[in-house]
């Protein structure tokens, strides 16, 4: 199963190596807010995330996700669903 | 400026060239992010279209009636976009909402748009469909919301009249003045017959399309996915996001299915370039591809020759790079620059462009988007309409069979845009030696990505800022020097009692503070990122004698460093100009007596 560390670390590396962010990701940062990510980005960010764990982000979750620590621990319960 | 003699379509209706389409073991294949690929022959398409079309024509579909298709790029979309047009109605294709993007906007969005078109049922799929509630409640079509998985449950097939109306399709992006373009039969059949004659012409193989753009775009919907039911051809059909998150997918179906024709905005290049690692081209061998067509949005010279460069090593041919300029309202192409020749570029003086509206030679290259194409006429204008002589500057006029019938429901827009069977497109530019070079718009519009939006929309989240001077701001899309592509820049006048604060040394900070908070506000509400912020003196901004901004012309006095803050009338100047206008009188007099 997924832990929302393991989530953590790979939202990290698509921050780094496939939006090239330069500030350090920390759990509390907002996606928009803070990260200053467009849709582009969000839809790297996503689309990164599923197929890395293997699961389906739905557009409703986009109404409950606000920050890195929120899309940590969404991806990691979907994992884990995805598993049973 | 005139195209040659418009070839004559092989099919009077789009459903004909589908039941033809159908005859052809060639089909649609889709691939997902893992690359696994389903293939769904035109045989399969027309088939489930038909029992797609029983299916509206039992919930009570009548010709005419509008569907509107909410769906991702998949074999759902085309039971619900074919199953429309069968059943004699017209389907108004809309993008679906993106993962993590802004819902909220979104819905209001997509109300707004089935409301404009009078839709009497939305088609989407069981997911989508939870989601779109508040849409379809704000907008009321008739008969709902249904889903393309419901649609192919019937077991009967069907197929209606079809109707002269063939489709509605809205600019991309658009979400505050969203207009309908409604397009006929006969409008689709000339469209696809040109890119036939244009593109597939020259082919010695069969062509083989490949193609990531969004479904709800034309140059996805008509110049990919129509134009190879016209041919009929094979097409490999990649979701626009998943292309977004890993550009190697695109380069690579083209490599695996031998892809002979596919296109993309300047940016899709852009992301390729910047975006694929070597690794993930191990094997790929891009020969096959014969046209690489350019267009959508500004063509960056700049990017086409990285494009060119760094994919050469894995066989791309940078002449297969073809920029091309077309628009919804023209259904699709306008002009097309012939295959397999190097991109013509001229190199002019930007200063000159801005400032005179002349192309006079310098060294800001800008690429050709050629001639016009098969049935079509490029009219370059004056303000006062008439026909301006090669490299002068005006405004974009064209006509020919594939120009839209009117916008639907808006007769007002309809005709501010068709004047005697000409389209005024809204963009300018210029023509030198029978080609068109696209050099600015004077609609107001800014093309993020492919993507049109109004300026509205970025100068409703700036508006109501503190600091910023009311009603002074406006958004503009440009491309900054050695730039790629257009990015969104925002001009605002700061409220005059900042003007004080700024003087001040100590709160020097304000000014960048209000641009941090302009920035931030419009990457909130537009989920874009403006390039360039600039805060300017109150009064600066070019208006019109009703107070209205000129946007066009602040763009002009931005690019030619001809923003400039009113002077300011105070008494040591006032003296000043007493001192000039005294001194001057003295000369006269002293000339006369002299």
């Amino acid at each position: 199963m997924a832990h929302s560390a393991e989530v953590l670390a790979e939202i990290r590396r698509i921050a780094s190596e496939e939006l090239q962010l330069e500030r350090a990701v920390e759990a509390s940062d907002e996606l928009i807010q803070d990260l200053q990510l467009d849709s582009l980005g969000l839809t790297i960010l996503a689309v990164g995330l599923e197929d890395r764990f293997r699961i389906k982000l739905t557009e409703e979750d986009s109404a409950r996700v606000c920050t890195v620590e929120d899309l940590a621990a969404l991806v990691a319960v979907r994992a884990s669903q995805a598993q049973r | 400026m005139k195209g040659p003699s418009a070839p004559r379509p092989k099919f009077d209706t789009l459903n004909a060239a589908l039941a033809a389409a159908a005859v052809d073991s060639s089909g649609l294949t889709f691939v997902n992010i893992r690359e696994e690929e389903e293939i769904l022959p035109w045989a399969e398409v027309y088939r489930r279209a038909r029992r797609a079309a029983s299916a509206l024509l039992k919930l009570g579909i009548r010709q005419g009636d509008r569907v509107v298709v909410i769906l991702p790029t998949g074999p759902s979309f085309m039971d619900a976009f074919f199953g429309t047009l069968l059943a004699g109605a017209v389907p108004v294709p809309l993008y679906p909402p993106l993962r993590l993007g802004r819902f909220d906007e979104y819905q209001s969005a997509t109300a707004r748009m089935v409301k404009l078109v009078g839709a009497r049922v939305v088609v989407s799929d069981s997911r989508l469909r939870r989601l779109l509630g508040k849409a379809i409640e704000a907008s009321r079509p008739e008969l709902g919301c249904t889903t393309a998985e419901a649609l192919i449950d019937d077991t009967s097939e069907a197929e209606a009249r079809p109707h002269a109306l063939c489709l509605i399709q809205f600019s991309s992006g658009s979400t505050v003045d969203p207009k309908p373009v409604a397009l006929s039969q006969e409008n689709l059949l000339a469209q696809c017959a040109i890119l036939n004659s244009v593109i597939n012409a020259s082919a010695t193989e069969r062509e083989v399309g490949v193609s990531w753009l969004p479904l709800y775009h034309d140059m996805g919907l008509i110049g990919c996915l129509l134009s190879a039911v016209y041919y009929p051809a094979p097409l490999v059909l990649i979701p626009p996001e998943n292309f977004l998150a890993r550009p190697a997918l695109w380069l690579r179906a083209i490599s695996r299915h031998r892809g002979t024709a596919s296109a993309a905005p300047s940016f899709g290049y852009s992301l390729c370039v910047h975006r694929i690692k070597d690794a993930e081209l191990q094997g790929v061998d891009l020969s096959s591809w014969r046209i690489a067509l350019n267009g959508a949005e500004p063509v960056s010279m700049n990017v086409m020759r990285k494009f060119g460069k760094r994919f050469s090593a894995w066989g791309f041919n940078s002449r297969a790079l073809t920029p091309g300029y077309g628009l919804a309202e023209a259904t699709l192409a306008v002009t097309y620059s012939a295959p397999e020749r190097p991109v013509q570029a001229l190199s002019i003086d930007p200063l000159e462009l801005a400032r005179q509206g002349e192309a006079r030679d310098g060294n800001f290259e800008i690429a050709s988007v050629g001639p016009p194409v098969p049935g079509v006429e490029v009219e370059v204008r004056g303000e006062a309409g008439e026909a301006l002589p090669e490299r002068r500057v005006g405004n974009i006029f064209v006509r020919g069979p594939s120009v839209m019938v009117a916008y639907f429901g808006n007769p007002r827009a309809t005709a501010r845009a068709l004047q005697g069977g000409w389209l005024d497109t809204g963009d300018m530019g210029f023509v030198d030696n029978g080609e068109l070079y696209i050099c600015g718009r004077a609609k107001d519009l800014v093309i993020i990505r492919g993507a049109n939006h109004q300026p509205q929309e970025f100068e409703a989240c700036v508006e109501s800022l503190e600091g910023v001077r009311t009603g002074c701001i406006v958004a503009l899309g440009f491309t900054p020097a050695g730039g790629e592509s257009e990015e969104l820049l925002i001009l605002a006048e700061r409220a005059p009692r900042q003007h004080v604060v700024h003087m001040s040394p100590e709160t020097g900070a304000v000014c960048t503070t209000l641009e941090e908070r302009i920035r931030k506000a419009v990457l909130d509400g537009t989920g874009i990122r403006a390039h360039t912020v600039k805060i300017l003196e109150p009064g600066t901004l070019p208006r019109t004698s009703s107070g209205k901004m000129r946007r066009r012309e602040a763009l002009r006095r931005f690019l030619s460093n001809e923003l400039e803050p009113p002077q300011p009338v105070n008494v040591v100047r006032l003296a000043g100009k007493l001192v000039q206008s005294v001194l001057a009188y003295a000369k006269i007099e002293l000339s006369r007596e002299g």
